[in-house]
């Protein structure tokens, strides 16, 4: 089947269709050791857009913009095909955003952003970097295709594989997945109780409150029939 | 080139041959050999050396030379009237009682006129009163006649400057006696006066003074405006430094009411946002509440059962004549996240954000909040996560917002018992301890803040 099958009005939309694609986005970047002489570039990055699945995103992805710091030459670069990546060399770290568009003109492109990590974290800082280290800093986010197109429902799942042999991550993304829901579920149920506790004490604090207040009217009137001028002046101050 | 070097004053190269040196080659030359001998000696000033040197090298000037009328002053002109004249001319002074003549400058056309001072002395009539009208309206405890007569004395020669009078009093004949006291007595005597003698009955003078309005001479309030006045001044520097810290405070303490004030109409704006059908969130919390994970139909249904609780209790508050701030007893919303859109490509991590209606503050508050519980602010983004994550959250803001609440109810109750003691003193309100004590296991901030507006001075460092 080919794309012009569709036609024109692929606009039409799947009901209650739902397809979630995931993808790790990031940067690796390698220190050389030193200042470059010529531009005083540190460090060489890539940074890269990727299936999270061992699944071809060129079947479905058009392009992807990588807009770059705009010291660059030419900082927005397009690439068309996988894998989505831009090698560079530089001395500092930016903001990339990086732009997906889809083959169907009716899904409309998403944004993700990604600060360029070229320094360890100040905790890993003991001596000078060392030359060589990879560092990795990339995240996971799932695309989300809410009652897609047929074209784009048809174009996802012709996706094919990239490699026969495993496709792994740098960062362990299930288990990190695992453990963050972990502690997510278990710190629901506390501030729950916390939270009704919170309001029994609101209501003691309400009651007290009332209370309180017919104390101080009993108070005022006792007041009142006892010393008129004197309550007078008290309730002026 | 030889410009640069006569300003420098360097040795023109004298092997430089060019068409400029052929020509005027001797010109050049004697230039240079006349100014080297008027050269500037070291230290003198350029300014200097420029008048014993011009241009044309002459001599300065022996004498002044500008003898033009150019700076000449003209007359100066000031009226186009004619001037009229002066004259040094005696004068009496009709004021004065012994027929006095000074003299004084004066225009010779107002020779005829009185001394124009005169009109300015000006007489004060002091009532005067017969023996009976004493007798019979001014008697009084206090004051004899005499002393009365004496004070009437007074005031006519020294014209009602009571602070004269009471320098001259007589204390050897009759008691001491403040102006106040002075002042009491001279304008009471005049009220009587004047009303007794305006009387159409009466045979006597019927105005006193010309006056018809009677001027009453309030003592009392003399009296302490002035022992105010006394202790003003008399302040140490010890209670003035006492005073401008006082007051310091309680623009501090005012402000933090109003501050308070304004959250109370936050938590109000919330609670009738709540109340006005915004079920969900309510279900959802109330499906907490009940601890167990109920299928929605009967969480629903708690909901329900719940409403029409509140409204009873509403009912309930509105008949007591209480604030409304007081009959909340409604459950609030936490964050409400943003529905699914419809249709089309999204991520995940965007379900996350929160929503634009949560201020800074509430979303640092949170982020603190998670981070005490050592979640990640920026979780990996999967469905159960999302999902999850937003509920934790939500949770969080509606904790939040409950401790406020009780933060305020807190301080309520501390000015409840405040206004209590002050009505019923020796007598006081115990606020039952667990609606503070626990926010201070809890959270300590608050806690802080409210022994801060009870306002030990000491403390108040902490507030700022």
């Amino acid at each position: 089947m080919s794309c012009h099958d569709f036609g024109p009005d692929s606009g039409g939309r799947l009901k209650g269709v739902t397809i979630v694609k995931p993808v790790v986005f990031g940067n690796i970047a390698r220190y050389f050791g030193k200042k470059r002489e010529e531009d005083g570039h540190t460090h060489q990055w890539t940074v890269y857009v990727k299936p999270f699945l061992n699944e071809d995103m060129s079947a479905y992805v058009k392009k992807v913009h990588f807009k770059l710091h705009e010291s660059y030459s030419n900082p927005n670069r397009i690439i068309t095909k996988m894998p989505y990546e831009i090698t560079e060399t530089g001395w500092g770290e930016f903001e990339i955003v990086i732009k997906i568009f889809f083959l169907d003109p009716n899904e409309r492109p998403v944004t993700l952003y990604h600060i360029l990590k070229l320094f360890q974290s100040p905790l890993t800082v003991g001596g000078p970097p060392q030359t060589g280290r990879v560092l990795c800093s990339e995240a996971y986010d799932e695309i989300v295709f809410q009652e897609p197109t047929l074209l784009m429902q048809h174009l996802i799942n012709s996706a094919k594989p990239i490699t026969n042999g495993p496709w792994i991550h740098n960062t362990n993304f299930e288990e990190k997945k695992e453990k963050m829901l972990q502690k997510i579920v278990t710190a629901q149920p506390k501030v729950r109780g916390e939270i009704n506790e919170l309001k029994e004490r609101l209501q003691l604090a309400k009651e007290t409150i009332a209370k309180f207040k017919e104390e101080i009217a009993k108070a005022r009137t006792q007041m009142t029939i006892q010393n008129d001028g004197c309550s007078s002046m008290l309730s002026g101050l | 080139m030889a410009d640069i070097l006569d300003i420098l004053e360097l040795e023109q190269p004298a092997s430089e041959i060019s068409r400029d040196s052929i020509i005027h080659g001797d010109k050049v030359k004697k230039k240079y050999v006349t100014a080297k001998a008027v050269k500037r000696p070291e230290g003198m000033h350029r300014e200097v050396f420029a008048l014993l040197y011009n241009d044309n090298k002459d001599l300065p000037p022996l004498l002044p030379t500008d003898t033009g009328k150019a700076y000449k002053q003209t007359k100066a002109k000031l009226g186009m009237r004619k001037v009229r004249k002066w004259v040094w001319a005696p004068f009496t002074n009709p004021a004065r009682t012994d027929n006095a003549v000074f003299h004084h400058w004066k225009r010779a056309a107002d020779e005829a006129k009185e001394y124009p001072f005169a009109q300015f002395n000006k007489q004060v009539t002091i009532p005067s009163y017969s023996e009976s009208e004493y007798n019979q309206y001014l008697k009084s405890e206090d004051w004899s006649q005499a002393e009365t007569d004496h004070l009437m004395d007074l005031c006519q020669r020294f014209d009602l400057r009571f602070i004269v009078i009471h320098d001259r009093w007589d204390r050897a004949a009759f008691r001491d006696r403040s102006v106040e006291d002075l002042k009491e007595r001279y304008y009471g005597i005049c009220a009587t006066l004047s009303k007794v003698k305006t009387n159409p009955w009466s045979n006597t003078v019927t105005m006193v003074n010309g006056e018809k309005r009677i001027y009453h001479y309030d003592a009392e309030h003399e009296r302490k405006r002035k022992e105010q006045l006394r202790r003003l001044f008399d302040r140490t520097q010890d209670q003035i430094d006492e005073e401008q810290m006082l007051i310091t405070e309680l623009k501090k303490i005012e402000a933090r009411k109003r501050e308070r004030e304004r959250k109370t109409q936050d938590l109000q704006k919330l609670i009738s946002r709540a109340d006005s059908g915004n079920l969900p969130p309510i279900s959802q919390v109330n499906n907490n509440n009940e601890g167990t994970s109920t299928p929605s139909n009967t969480a629903s249904s708690i909901a329900r059962r719940h409403d029409r609780k509140l409204h009873k209790k509403k009912l309930t508050a509105q008949q007591r004549p209480v604030r409304t701030v007081e009959s909340v007893t409604v459950e609030w919303s936490g964050i409400k996240f943003p529905e699914a859109r419809g249709t089309g490509v999204w991520l995940r991590s965007q379900r996350m954000k929160l929503p634009p209606g949560v201020g800074q503050r509430k979303t640092k508050a949170i982020e603190q909040e998670l981070r005490l519980m050592n979640i990640d602010i920026a979780p990996t983004p999967t469905e159960a996560i999302c999902k999850h994550f937003n509920e934790l959250r939500s949770d969080l803001a509606l904790a939040l917002d409950l401790k406020n609440a009780l933060a305020s109810c807190e301080f309520e109750l501390q000015a409840l018992r405040h206004q209590y003691e002050a009505l019923n003193p020796g007598k006081t309100l115990t606020i039952p301890p667990s609606i503070c004590n626990m926010v201070a296991d809890n959270e300590t901030k608050p806690v802080g803040e409210i022994i801060d507006v009870v306002g030990s001075p000491s403390a108040h460092n902490t507030t700022i």
